[in-house]
């Protein structure tokens, strides 16, 4: 994370004002445990002791900020800063007046069952009722970007990205009190402007604002997915429920509207945090819905506002109104089984607006079915939906206001979740004298402003980046938009005329049935029905599979809560004694399939199936030495006798081509395979559960698709009474738990995306984690501490780590990426495929594994002075031999030391890392030193690194034992000798001549 | 598995097409009938394999060729330049330093490559230089005599070199 930059470096303007340019100082807000806006009141624990000793022996300058219940941590850098933040220890106490009850949130898409509405809306149910909901926070793009703030005689700067200008600095001014000329907002790109309502980069904004204040100095933040947290906490802003009953005819008989909340924005948290709540405005708001259709029976309530969340968004308001009622309209209309537009037109009673939707509805060919092209893809689904509304003009140019249809076709990708705006026709009737051109350019522009915001990608655990270069990380340059007034000074050349409509966004241009035309649309692709934006992939993939459940209940291999676990475990304790074996159930096999076309799936879902098998490292297992890839037939040796990975490609007789996916995510999550039979845990299904579901199908895609290999899978030489496979039922019981990977929402999200490929996919604990006489991975602190697999020993990443020289998170990000670190040495063993492996993974999955372990370690961001001058002693006391032990120091000096030596010219050949800071050399167990000697180190498959040949053939048993004695005590000598190697060396040469079962 | 493998050697380019964990060292004698560099032990233990990359020693028998591609390679063959031996091969001449001469690819080799990279060597700095590289017939006080007389030439054709 080094590479992290302040925004110096790419920021486009010429001219930022230096504290802004290159920042000293980093921030990381630190949020109380529980905080929430529950639609009147901001309610969160109170911040009680801070106790600053926690955090005063870390090295460099940490400055801890509190106010009210704000509190900040601030450092040199932003991994220091976030260290700092991680331990600093702080008691909250929960607020007296808290347990309000959940406050009433719109669920966020399918089954919105009918709810009583609030008072005065007690009558008689609809036939047709809807709750909608506007979020209170969007989220603020794709990538992370950092925030930056100088507050510093009397006038505050600020850099970062936002959509609502005229909120964040009226927060601001609130915070400062200082008075708007002398806030200074920097920023770009004014065309992402989407009138859509705030999001979490004014709460960052506020964030470093606070600190920068207190300090006296810049400090910049970073916004990231722990702002989610944010987003969720302050949940809804508004929440409107529409009803309607209709006549015999079809037509609309009774209409009501009722909108929960006066239209305003919340505060940003920060403001809330300091005791500062937002100065109440007391002008009238609660726009009264102004809807261009004429429906008989007509009630309509606003809600005045009268709790001071904030200021009012005329604009806003209207576009929330829209997307209310369209999608509204869209639902009676499909519960009818009404045409949408149809449903619509008969209601207008506006000559023009007929004409307006006639020409668009023509020029969409609205009614046709979409084109067939796409459907030769499964995942890909295809949806159109429809839009309109009239809004007064405010300029009084236009008296009828402006008409505004829309026809959007979307299209979803089924497995991933994103939605593409695949076409868009949008009609707009601004009166008799428009400047098309000039329409044209600002609807382009603010439309695909609107679609960032909604459709963006969620910051998921499970996100592939591209594979090709460090996506995902840190992208300063602004992707975000331009802040900038008429009123003052603007700090760059944007055009002005894209500066006026960003403050008056209804000005010619009419947007608000921008969302309600992706709702429905999406709809028509999905059949689910979002009821609040904004439809970012996380969320449709979560309402697909939502809905995929409620439609076939009970699929096999889908995990459902397991009652009386204390019965199971009563229970297969018995199975385990060999006597109830029959009392289980028994799996059914699920019906072969034939083999899927090989290009069933798209290209993307494919490569990203690719990565998914990379991190999870199929081939290191599924591939014989010297065999084809993924066709199986490896021997593994186990305390219970011999194993052989299977074959996972497309063969129809011995692989998997006749596996459904229902069958492969049974095997892949629950070890039972396609016939019913168990799988032994040596395929590490208890962490391939973990996979989210996106990934698992990615997967199966891409399994499939390549090509097939006939290898038939030697049969299993198994000790009884391990062979006998049910009894892994009473094992599963006991040891696994099928559960998906659930993100730690107080982690980054560096964290959980590291977690989910260690814990999943990367299955690292397979290895890494011991297992108990029964073979299971032992958890709670034996999580990660280490394990013999294999004749190796995998050294525990866990602060139990016995490498002379400590990790440190860079460290291991070399070690993971380039196969190497200067401080620990090379990866061998069954490590190098594993690292090989990595290689194919982008620069952001490496850092977050990286980031992942050093947190198990305890370990520190960098390698310090200290820890570099340590390693130089070691290496300095082992430059001679201890006495006594010359036999072991002529083998030595006869076959190591040319390589493991410095002669004093420089080698290509020889070992970057002495061996006295081996962490092997260091281990309570020889056995990782001894294979080294017999077999070498190779790492063929890591680029630029090199070979350490194997002396099996030239030494005896006894000389190896001599001369791992004398390593042991030339280069670890703080570690005791060991006491096996004799009979250890003889097991590992049986073990590693015992001959290959593979011609 | 075979892979095409492109390597620079002596300044020439060869496209190859050898397993990647194969040695430089059989690609070098084998496919490029280079046979400077000797097979010796097969385990980077006496340096008879020796052949310069981007001007360090590199024992080649211990090296995947996959490895070396990219580097430029230098044979015993590649040392001379413009017809004129390198002054290391020729101090080992005048000081008729061979018995077997097996050894004498990687003493050469690694004086050179000390030379690279400490022009103006010590006498114990020479023969730290040459302690791992193995001589079988006993050879050692003219191959240091040798190595001597080859920093010596090196200094007096190489005069900008600065003294240490």
């Amino acid at each position: 994370m080094s590479d992290r930059q302040p925004p110096t470096s790419r920021a486009e303007p010429t001219e930022l004002p230096a504290p802004l340019a290159s920042p000293k100082r980093f921030g990381v807000a630190v949020r109380p445990p529980h905080y929430a806006w529950n639609g009147e009141h901001f309610v969160s624990d109170r911040l009680v002791a801070v106790d600053r000793a926690s955090v005063a022996g870390l090295p460099g300058r940490i400055e801890v900020v509190i106010e009210g219940d704000f509190v900040g941590v601030v450092a040199d850098s932003l991994d220091a800063a976030q260290n700092a933040a991680r331990r600093l220890r702080l008691e909250w106490r929960a607020p007296s007046h808290a347990g309000q009850g959940d406050h009433d949130q719109v669920p966020l898409e399918t089954g919105a069952r009918s709810r009583e509405l609030a008072a005065g809306h007690g009558e008689a149910a609809s036939a047709h009722r809807h709750d909608y909901g506007w979020p209170s926070r969007l989220r603020w793009g794709d990538a992370p970007g950092w925030v930056v703030a100088d507050c510093s005689d009397q006038r505050l700067m600020l850099w970062g990205e936002t959509i609502t200008p005229e909120a964040l600095i009226h927060d601001l001014m609130t915070l400062t009190g200082l008075p708007a000329e002398r806030i200074e907002l920097y920023g770009t790109t004014p065309a992402r402007v989407s009138g859509l309502g705030r999001h979490c980069g004014d709460d960052a904004a506020v964030d470093a604002a606070v600190m920068s204040r207190q300090l006296g100095c810049s400090v910049a933040v970073w916004l990231d997915a722990t702002y989610t947290r944010d987003v969720h906490a302050l949940g809804q802003a508004q929440r409107i429920t529409l009803s309607a009953d209709l006549a015999e005819s079809g037509d609309i008989a009774d209409y009501r509207y009722h909108q929960a909340h006066a239209s305003g924005d919340i505060a940003a948290v920060g403001l809330w945090l300091c005791g500062r709540p937002p100065i109440r405005r007391t002008e009238a708001s609660g726009t009264p819905p102004f809807a261009p259709y004429a429906f008989s029976n007509v009630q309509l309530a606003t809600r005045r506002d009268d709790h001071g969340a904030g200021r009012h968004s005329e604009s806003l308001a209207e576009i929330q109104q829209a997307f209310a009622r369209e999608s509204f309209l869209d639902e009676v209309a499909h519960e009818s089984g009404q045409d949408p537009l149809a449903l619509r037109l008969r209601h207008l009673d506006d000559a023009r607006g007929v004409e307006l939707i006639a020409s668009v509805s023509q020029r969409a060919r609205w009614g046709e079915a979409l084109s067939s092209a796409a459907s030769t893809s499964p995942d890909r689904l295809r949806g159109r939906g429809f839009a309109y509304s009239q809004l007064p003009d405010r300029h009084q140019r236009i008296p009828e206001g402006v008409r505004s249809a829309w026809i959007a076709d979307v299209e979803v990708n089924r497995i991933t979740g994103d939605v593409t705006l695949t076409r868009l026709v949008v009609g707009q009737d601004a009166g008799p004298e428009v400047d098309t051109d000039r329409l044209q350019q600002t609807l382009q522009a603010r439309v695909l402003g609107s679609a960032r915001p909604l459709l963006g990608r969620d910051p998921a655990f499970d996100e592939w980046g591209d594979g090709s270069k460090d996506d995902k990380n840190v992208d300063p340059t602004p992707g975000g938009v331009l802040v900038t007034r008429t009123d003052m000074p603007t700090k760059e050349s944007a055009d002005a005329e894209a500066t006026t409509s960003l403050l008056q966004p209804l000005d010619d241009v009419n947007l608000a049935p921008g969302v309600a035309v992706i709702a429905n649309a999406l709809f028509d692709a999905t059949g689910v029905r979002f009821r609040q934006p904004p439809f970012t992939a996380g969320r449709v993939r979560q309402a697909l599979h939502d809905q995929a459940d409620s439609l076939q209940e009970e699929t096999p291999g889908r995990p459902t809560k397991r009652p009386g676990r204390r019965w199971l475990k009563a229970a297969a304790l018995t199975a385990v004694a060999g006597t109830a074996v029959m009392a289980w159930p028994w799996k059914g096999a699920i019906t072969p399939i034939n083999r899927p076309a090989a290009n069933l799936y798209s290209a993307e879902t494919i490569e990203r199936g690719r990565l998914v098998a990379a991190a999870g490292d199929c081939a290191a297992c599924h591939t014989a030495e010297g065999g084809q890839e993924n066709a199986g037939g490896r021997a593994f040796d186990t305390p219970f006798g011999t194993l052989y990975s299977t074959n996972l490609t497309p063969d129809e007789e011995t692989g998997m081509g006749r596996w459904s996916y229902a069958a492969f995510e049974r095997a892949m999550r629950h070890g039972i395979s396609r016939d019913g039979k168990h799988l032994y845990p040596a395929f590490p299904y208890t962490a391939f559960a973990k996979i989210s579901d996106a990934d698992m199908q990615a997967l199966y895609a891409y399994l499939m698709a390549q090509p097939a290999v006939s290898a038939e899978t030697p049969a299993n030489a198994l000790s009884f009474p391990f062979n006998f496979r049910p009894l892994m039922a009473g094992w599963n019981a006991l040891y696994h738990d099928p559960n998906p990977f659930e993100p730690d929402p107080g982690q980054s999200d560096l964290y959980n995306r590291g977690a989910y490929l260690a814990e999943g996919l990367g299955h690292c604990s397979a290895c890494h984690s011991p297992r108990n006489a029964m073979g299971a991975e032992q958890r709670g602190e034996h999580s990660l501490a280490g394990a013999m697999v294999d004749g190796w020993e995998a050294p525990p990443l866990n602060r139990l780590s016995r490498s002379p020289i400590p990790w440190s998170e860079t460290s291991l990000y070399d070690y993971l990426r380039h196969g190497a670190s200067s401080l620990h040495g090379v990866a061998s063993g069954p490590m190098a495929p594993v690292v090989a492996g990595l290689g194919e993974l982008p620069e952001y999955d490496v850092r977050a594994l990286a980031h992942y372990v050093a947190v198990q370690m305890d370990a520190p961001a960098g390698d310090s002075e200290t820890v570099r001058a340590d390693a130089a002693v070691r290496i300095a006391t082992a430059q001679s031999g201890p006495a006594g032990m010359e036999e072991g120091e002529r083998l030595f000096e006869g076959a190591c030391a040319s390589c493991h030596m410095e002669s004093g010219t420089p080698s290509f050949t020889s070992a970057q890392t002495s061996l006295a800071l081996n962490t092997n050399l260091h281990s309570q167990h020889p056995d990782n030193v001894i294979q080294s000697i017999l077999g070498g180190v190779h790492a063929d498959h890591v680029p630029g690194l090199g070979n350490m040949p194997g002396f099996a053939d030239s030494f005896s048993d006894s000389q190896v034992v001599t001369l791992t004695a004398y390593l042991r005590a030339r280069f670890a000598p703080d570690q005791a000798p060991w006491r096996n190697i004799e009979s250890r060396v003889t097991t590992i040469r049986q073990h590693n001549n015992s001959p290959s079962p593979h011609p | 598995m075979t892979q095409a493998i492109s390597l620079t050697v002596n300044g020439r380019s060869y496209e190859l097409a050898v397993p990647p964990d194969t040695p430089l060292l059989t690609v070098l004698r084998n496919d490029l009938e280079l046979n400077g560099p000797k097979y010796g032990c097969g385990l980077g233990e006496c340096g008879a394999c020796s052949v310069l990359i981007d001007g360090m020693a590199a024992r080649a028998c211990v090296l995947p060729v996959s490895v070396a591609v990219g580097h430029e390679i230098l044979t015993l063959e590649g040392l001379a330049s413009e017809g004129r031996l390198d002054p290391v091969q020729r101090a080992f001449i005048e000081a008729q330093a061979a018995q077997c001469g097996y050894c004498l690819n990687g003493m050469i080799i690694s004086v050179r490559a000390l030379l690279n990279h400490t022009p103006r060597p010590s006498s114990a700095q020479l023969r730290a230089a040459l302690e791992y590289n193995l001589c079988r017939c006993g050879t050692h006080v003219e191959i240091l005599e040798a190595a001597s007389r080859a920093v010596a030439i090196n200094a007096a054709e190489s005069p900008e070199a600065p003294h240490e």
